[in-house]
């Protein structure tokens, strides 16, 4: 049988006073040393988890919604379109929902289908022409302003225009209170670009 | 403790026997499945319809569906239209996707068939003079009116007179509500489930073909010109409760 | 010597555990501690265990996908042998862990047993409380359903309410601009990999602690926690009236865990695993989402809250439980432990759980919230149908067409957000009717602009024959009077054209 060990190795060398102080400097030197290049490779690391944050309206863009013509004027329809940011992997979740009502000719209101208390998806029943929630009861009349329950404010509602016959709306960001879906007014697309300018 | 080993030698006994029977074993599909992929005739009647119409498709304030009349007058087109785009004039909605509904074309064609299957007793009364369901736009309103003196007015009340006890079928708000055929709908299939007669069981005899189409004339003649339009609709309303308020009671002390 | 005892003498030499587990295991417990009282903790622990074994086997299976999160559950559900099994335990397990946990919480504080010098093990106890109830929500957004799918955005919604980083903190917590794949991914690893290694940590130095500072003795009235005594009090208490705690009491734990853990498993086998509900495919807006059963209460005072104070209310609220279930035994660590001595604790642990089992309730019926199909749905009564006149007839389809039904009652059928309508004609008048019909109030739309005259006055024609047959409908007096003074004119009359 080979000998066993039975006892922790707890023998400590006894140091001189010179060597406490070098080692205690050397101690402090390697854990500086650790906390720069931890610093040096966690700071960008932050960059990293804060990547999603970016500024104001840069997730949104001009998005197709189909032509002036689908839509009945009067009429409120539920309209869905692909969120310009998606991932090949969002499935499903990259669609989006909103409600499309063309008031007059080119004249259209479009609302995000989000509740404006908790972000809940609303429910537009033509008959009464209110707009309900499933959460907590929140209810908006047909121009989407408050009509009953918890919310504050009226429903959101995208920023719109119509280009060449084509209903169009800035939109790519789930709106919240801290996101109001609407942009700054006045923002129109260059005709055959996806890009906003200020017109 | 004995229960604990109980239960336990319940469960391993269950595990053991293939566990296809155990009540938390969750039924095939997806819990809630997605709202176009449900096409059961019986789901979608009692999401959709029994509202107006009565779960077993009678004793509902809308059209009885359940009424063999009513399945014998109607065919399937004419089903199929009605729920998908709604009667205008009515307050039957569109259910159909392509009218502002929230059905598929195969949905309301599940309903059709459902509604079909579950009350159509074949074409037996198609040769009991059975008039048509479309008006033919011949209808006489002066003939109507004698129509209506002879077969409505007994439950009614006559035209001009006291209002009978089956409720007036002439006040203005009534009139207003009525399409031309949910008021030819139920003069040929009554409501039997609420006592009123078919067309055939009148006072002297069956009401012909044409005698339907008069009364529905007459009653049509009735309706009060101004549509109830939107934009009226706070004075109008003001109106109304005025009219009421010196119109007696319609629902009054008679129950 | 056995081939066993040869082989534990090889490994013990090197790991040299045994002293340390014997003594650990054999301390003294005051043998009032030996209790059903004190059994909950652990339980807690081994229901921690089963939802790591539980989770790591679904883990096998369970795509983090937002495309084929779902789909995978569906697989789990259907297809594999026992997988709808596993679901169950994992989701009944986390319920029977969140329930337990609050009531080792209650009793422990009942128990004074966050005072001197156990107040570390309190603070460690709050945050594995955070921890579990953080487990069942994210757990819930895992099963990525329709229900978890809302959740999250209810979540970014309060979460935008934060003043000036609202948005910043909702793209943060989503990952991106909408909920999708990228927040399921972060949800996944705060479930998988954050949270339960931070809560493994925590829950070590907890029982760690309990170990080292001793179980908390049963309370007697009249003696006091003092800083300078109560160590040797609790000293002299274990030696004198001591038992060891293996095997004094540990059979108590090890037969109530196995009670717990034998709960689940019925459970999961008689009621099932607990969703997925609809895919989550957010242009599906026919859906009613709801929270699991624990955050119901949550669910229901965001229906009550005014809107004035609402986002203080969200945003503080919370902020301000954890600040005093942390610096509770700084404040009240000395002094009384018995129950019998601290009214005001008893009366707040039973004040606090009827509130939160009233809303827990309500959240089960969401009184608040429209019945999206009542309209369509829910028959009128037939004993109201059987007596209508025919303008009333048409007054209850109007009242169905116009989704009253969705938030009214009537036989029981219906949403509950306004009162219920069998008896509306005994308690308002027909004016008062139509007010209310066309300009609403009292958390009521104003129908005004999409009702005609004649279908507010077939509405209310209808509305008026709503009472029981012994109760006479409401009138206004002062048309009683006018009709004495100016009798109608006639009878009744069928209305005709000239």
């Amino acid at each position: 049988m080979n000998p066993e060990p039975n006892q922790a190795f707890t023998k400590v060398a006894r140091d001189g006073e010179a060597t406490v102080s070098r080692r205690r400097f050397l101690l402090k030197v390697s854990i500086a040393i650790n906390a720069l290049v931890a610093a040096a490779i966690a700071t960008p690391v932050i960059g990293y988890l804060l990547g999603p944050i970016r500024k104001r309206g840069a997730y949104n863009s001009w998005i197709a919604l189909g032509q002036v013509s689908d839509y009945h004027e009067g009429e409120t329809v539920l309209a869905t379109y692909r969120n310009p940011h998606t991932d090949a992997w969002d499935g499903d979740t990259g669609k989006v929902a909103c409600y499309v009502r063309r008031e007059k000719g080119n004249t259209f209101t479009v609302f995000a289908v989000n509740c404006a208390h908790l972000g809940c998806p609303v429910r537009w029943f033509p008959q009464s022409e209110l707009f309900m929630c499933p959460c907590h009861g929140g209810v908006y009349y047909s121009n989407g302003e408050r009509a009953a329950g918890p919310p504050e404010r009226g429903l959101f509602t995208y920023d719109y225009h119509v280009v060449g016959g084509k209903l169009m709306i800035n939109a790519g960001q789930m709106p919240t209170l801290a996101n109001e879906a609407k942009l700054v007014k006045g923002i129109l697309p260059c005709p055959g670009t996806s890009k906003p300018t200020i017109g | 403790m004995r229960a604990g080993v109980f239960a336990f030698a319940v469960s391993c006994a269950l595990l053991a026997s293939g566990c296809n029977s155990l009540p938390g074993k969750p039924a095939p599909g997806p819990e809630v499945p997605r709202p176009e992929s449900i096409l059961s005739p019986q789901v979608l009647f009692a999401q959709n319809c029994s509202g107006c119409h009565g779960t077993e498709g009678q004793h509902g304030p809308a059209t009885p569906l359940a009424s063999p009349v009513y399945q014998a007058l109607v065919d399937d087109a004419t089903l199929r239209r009605v729920i998908s785009r709604g009667l205008p004039g009515s307050m039957m909605p569109a259910f159909a996707q392509s009218a502002g509904g929230e059905l598929t074309d195969a949905q309301v064609d599940s309903i059709v068939r459902g509604i079909r299957a579950k009350w159509n007793k074949g074409d037996a009364l198609k040769v009991a003079n059975l008039p048509p369901y479309a008006d033919d736009g011949k209808g006489d309103a002066k003939a109507g009116e004698q129509v209506y003196a002879n077969n409505c007015a007994n439950c009614h009340g006559p035209a001009g007179g006291k209002i009978g006890e089956a409720g007036s079928v002439l006040n203005p708000d009534f009139m207003t509500l009525m399409a031309p055929q949910t008021f030819r709908t139920t003069v040929i299939v009554g409501r039997p489930d609420l006592g009123m007669p078919d067309w055939r069981d009148q006072m002297d005899s069956p009401m012909t073909a044409q005698q339907v189409s008069d009364v529905v004339a007459f009653l049509m003649a009735q309706k009060p010109n101004a549509p109830a339009g939107r934009t009226q609709a706070p004075q109008a309303t003001q109106g109304a409760a005025h009219q009421r308020a010196l119109q007696p009671r319609i629902s009054g002390g008679a129950r | 010597m056995p081939w066993y005892k040869q082989a534990y003498d090889w490994v013990e030499r090197r790991v040299q555990l045994e002293g340390f587990v014997k003594e650990s295991a054999e301390h003294p417990v005051p043998s009032k501690t030996a209790s059903w009282w004190y059994v909950f903790g652990s339980a807690s622990f081994v229901l921690l265990l089963l939802q790591i074994v539980t989770g790591i086997l679904l883990a096998l299976v369970y795509v983090p996908s937002a495309g084929s999160a779902w789909s995978s559950l569906q697989v789990l559900n259907h297809q594999l042998p026992l997988g709808w099994f596993l679901r169950g335990m994992h989701g009944w397990g986390s319920n029977f862990m969140v329930a337990v946990v609050l009531i080792h919480m209650c009793q422990v504080f009942l128990f004074g047993a966050y005072k001197f010098p156990r107040e570390l093990t309190w603070i460690l106890g709050v945050f594995l409380l955070l921890m579990t109830l953080g487990m069942a929500f994210t757990g819930q957004v895992l099963r990525f359903d329709q229900d978890a799918y809302w959740g999250l955005g209810i979540g970014a919604s309060i979460m935008s309410r934060v003043p000036f980083i609202g948005r910043q903190l909702v793209e943060f917590m989503l990952g991106g601009p909408i909920i999708a794949g990228a927040t399921l991914s972060r949800f996944f690893t705060l479930h998988v990999f954050v949270i339960p290694a931070t809560m493994l940590a925590f829950a070590s130095l907890h029982v760690w602690l309990v170990l080292k500072l001793g179980i908390n003795e049963w309370p007697t009235p009249g003696r006091l926690v003092k800083r300078e005594t109560y160590i040797q009090e609790y000293n002299e208490l274990t030696h004198k009236d001591g038992v060891p705690f293996f095997s004094g009491a540990i059979w108590k734990d090890a037969m109530f865990s196995a009670g717990i853990v034998l709960a689940v498993a019925v459970c999961a086998l008689l009621l099932g695993p607990i969703g997925p509900t609809g895919v989550p495919d957010p242009t599906i807006v026919q859906t009613v989402p709801k929270p699991d059963f624990f955050f119901l209460w949550i669910y229901s005072a965001l229906a009550f809250l005014p809107p004035s104070i609402e986002t203080p209310v969200m945003l503080i609220a919370p902020v301000i439980g954890i600040i005093v279930m942390l610096v509770l035994p700084f404040v009240a660590g000395l002094g009384e432990k018995s129950w019998y001595r601290r009214p005001v604790a008893v009366l707040l642990v039973v004040v606090l759980a009827a509130g939160f089992a009233t809303l827990t309730h309500l959240g089960t019926y969401v009184p608040w919230s429209p019945q999206m199909d009542g309209w369509s749905a829910d028959p009128v009564p037939v004993h109201f149908v059987d007596q209508t006149k025919p303008l009333e007839r048409q007054g209850a389809i109007v009242f169905q067409q116009k989704q009253c039904r969705n938030c009214h009652q009537m036989g029981g059928l219906g949403g509950r957000r306004g009162p219920s309508l069998d008896d509306v004609a005994t308690r308002l008048t027909e004016d008062q009717l139509v007010r209310q019909v066309t300009q609403g109030g009292g958390n009521m739309p104003a129908y005004g602009k999409t009702l005609s005259p004649a279908q507010v006055t077939a509405l209310v024609a209808f509305l008026e024959t709503l009472h029981p047959s012994n109760q006479p409908v409401a009138i206004d007096a002062s048309r009683h009077v006018a009709e004495t003074n100016n009798p109608a004119p006639k009878e009744p009359v069928e209305a005709i054209r000239p």
